[in-house]
């Protein structure tokens, strides 16, 4: 093996550890736009219907500056552990492409609204800290289709452009280049879209745009320098982000074993394809012309307002992790599910608060409602089980009046129907008392008077492995239509036959 | 003033251009030599405009009177002149 042509590719590769940075814009949840009071919500809306003489860029108007885009900004970066900025500023990025209204992006440049910073993320259950560089706001640009027969750029004689999304808030969170693996880079992102939504700052979702990353990718030098770096940008979902890093990597390495050179660039991953392909070569900072936005005023945000914006911090999916594990004694793997989305974490604490027992809780919420709401496609939001229902029904299998098998049938039916939990206990054939004691015993009784061959290999002591013992029982609860308890059953039949 | 504007000068045009700003910067000092002791202080005040906006929606009413005097509209899009990509 060690002298196969592929590993010993594989280990010249290895020999090149990779650098990955990551550029993540987030759409902030505000109900304007940045600089004018257009609607944010331009999805499906007829082009060119959320626009304003300010994001139209008509000569003679001035942004004015969103308030909660500044609250929003403040609070991620808070969230990112960096250092909120008492004053920071804007700046136009000069580009020449028609998605811009006024041929420059107000966006911020050297002095940001939050610096430093750091997120703890566990790839694989292996904790590592990605330190942030800077957070900044920006507004989005407009959005161009190219009238030609593929859709893309090259070949169209014009343009058409709509305005909508332009000027739509953004925060841009830039990553010290600290990932080391595709896999460390999706949980990066996958730990920053949590708390983004845990903030309510974003609802962060990477297919409609809310969501997009940028990451810089480079091999180190075998003498330990940074290798040259490539940008990859159209990575609209966390499996093309992985594939795109994993393609460049195995690309970059290819090129430099052939003895070939990087060149820094920019490419588009092309999803379909599963390829990057070079788009244009990279614009360096001057080529931007950055200059101070003179029509609008500095940020300042006081120390007070700082104060404030800590105070209202919910509490962190770290926070709330620690929290689960220690209040209710769970195991990583439970509260990782649990604390996911802060609205599942709800429900599962609202159930504990209607008197359900944590741990039965956590197994019901983590294994039947979340595979119903994979089954049927829907948010916790809209799960038509409310928390104190789910505690009734948890309760009733915990005092066993109902076998869970039975309670299982009754969430799916709740989960379908407009019906009380009473209602639909009695649907189920459950009676309200359960069969237990004589009532038990007799069926365990008919039961082993239909099957004396079964019988007679347990009270020989034939039945080593038990399978007799549990087809028996099967037929018990099968009888019983659910109504036993299955380890009653066991007993039962155990008395009955002394084994 | 070159480098806060991020604007790359060759060493022999920042001797040019330092003499062309003196020649500004001295042009301006004449405005001290200028007598105004007797000029009264502005009676009227700074109008001071709020540098930020709330969270609210609003709507423009001209807009689709705006659009149909454009002479660059396709449907609801703007049309905007070929660009040229570098490939
Ligand atoms: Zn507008």
């Amino acid at each position: 093996m060690a002298d196969s042509p592929l590993s010993s590719k594989n280990s010249a590769a290895a020999k090149r550890p990779v650098v990955i940075g990551l550029e993540v814009h987030i759409q902030l949840n505000t109900k304007t736009k940045l600089f004018c009071p257009c609607s944010t919500d331009y999805i499906g809306r007829t082009p060119n219907t959320n626009v304003c003489p300010i994001c139209l860029a008509v000569p003679g108007t001035l942004p004015l500056l969103n308030d909660l885009a500044v609250a929003l900004g403040s609070r991620m970066g808070l969230g990112l552990h960096c250092e909120i900025q008492n004053y920071s500023n804007f700046h136009r990025k000069n580009y020449f492409y028609p998605d811009l209204s006024k041929a420059y992006q107000i966006t911020q440049y050297g002095l940001t609204i939050a610096v430093g910073g750091y997120i703890d993320i566990e790839p694989e259950g292996r904790p590592k800290r990605v330190r942030v560089h800077h957070l900044h706001l920006e507004e989005d640009a407009g959005k161009l289709v190219h009238p030609t027969a593929d859709g893309r750029l090259t070949g169209a004689a014009y343009s058409l452009v709509d305005y909508n999304r332009g000027g739509v808030p953004l925060s841009e969170i830039v990553s010290e280049p600290d990932m080391s693996s595709p896999a460390e880079a999706r949980d990066y992102v996958i730990r920053l879209r949590q708390l983004a939504r845990y903030l309510d700052v974003s609802d962060g979702e990477m297919e409609s745009g809310s969501l997009r990353v940028d990451a810089n990718i480079s091999l180190s030098n075998p003498d330990g320098s940074l290798g040259t770096r490539v940008e990859i940008k159209n990575m609209n979902s966390l499996k093309s982000l992985e594939r795109a890093l994993e393609y460049e990597i195995s690309r970059q390495n290819k090129v430099l074993d052939s003895g070939g050179r990087i060149v820094q660039e920019t490419r588009l991953w092309d999803d379909a394809e599963e390829v990057t392909r070079s788009m244009r070569s990279k614009e360096t900072a001057s080529d931007y012309r950055y200059y101070p936005e003179m029509d609008l005023a500095p940020i300042v945000i006081t120390d007070e307002q700082i104060e404030d914006f800590k105070r209202a911090m919910p509490e962190l999916p770290w926070e709330k992790r620690e929290r689960f594990a220690r209040e209710f004694g769970l195991s990583g793997e439970e509260v990782a599910i649990l604390t996911e989305q802060k609205e599942l974490a709800r429900y599962y604490e609202e159930t504990i608060a209607a008197g359900a027992p944590p741990a039965r809780a956590a197994n019901w919420v983590r294994m039947e409602v979340l595979r119903v709401l994979n089954e049927t496609g829907t948010s916790i939001s809209d799960f038509p089980l409310g928390p104190s229902v789910l505690a009734e029904l948890v309760k009733k299998v915990e005092s066993k009046e109902l076998s869970s098998t039975i309670a299982k049938d009754i969430l799916d039916t709740l989960s379908r129907e407009d019906i009380t939990l009473d209602e639909a206990v009695k649907r189920s054939g459950a009676s309200a008392v359960r069969l237990t004691g004589c009532l038990l015993d007799e069926v365990v009784d008919r039961i082993c008077a239909a099957n004396p061959g079964v019988v007679e290999t347990i009270k020989s002591g034939r039945d080593k492995k038990g399978g007799k013992m549990k087809f028996l029982q099967g037929l018990v609860m099968k009888e019983t239509r659910g109504q036993a308890d299955p380890s009653e059953a066991a007993g039962s039949l155990s008395k009955k036959l002394g084994a | 003033m070159a480098r806060a504007a991020q604007i790359r000068l060759a060493p022999e045009d920042v001797d040019r251009m330092m003499d062309s700003i003196n020649d500004i910067l001295s042009f301006c000092a004449l405005v001290g030599d200028l007598d105004c002791a007797d000029t009264p202080d502005f009676t009227w005040r700074m109008k001071k405009l709020p540098s930020r906006r709330l969270d609210e929606a609003g709507d423009w009413a001209d807009r689709d009177r705006f659009k149909s005097m454009s002479p660059t509209m396709e449907g609801d899009f703007f049309r905007v002149p070929r660009i040229h990509a570098e490939d």
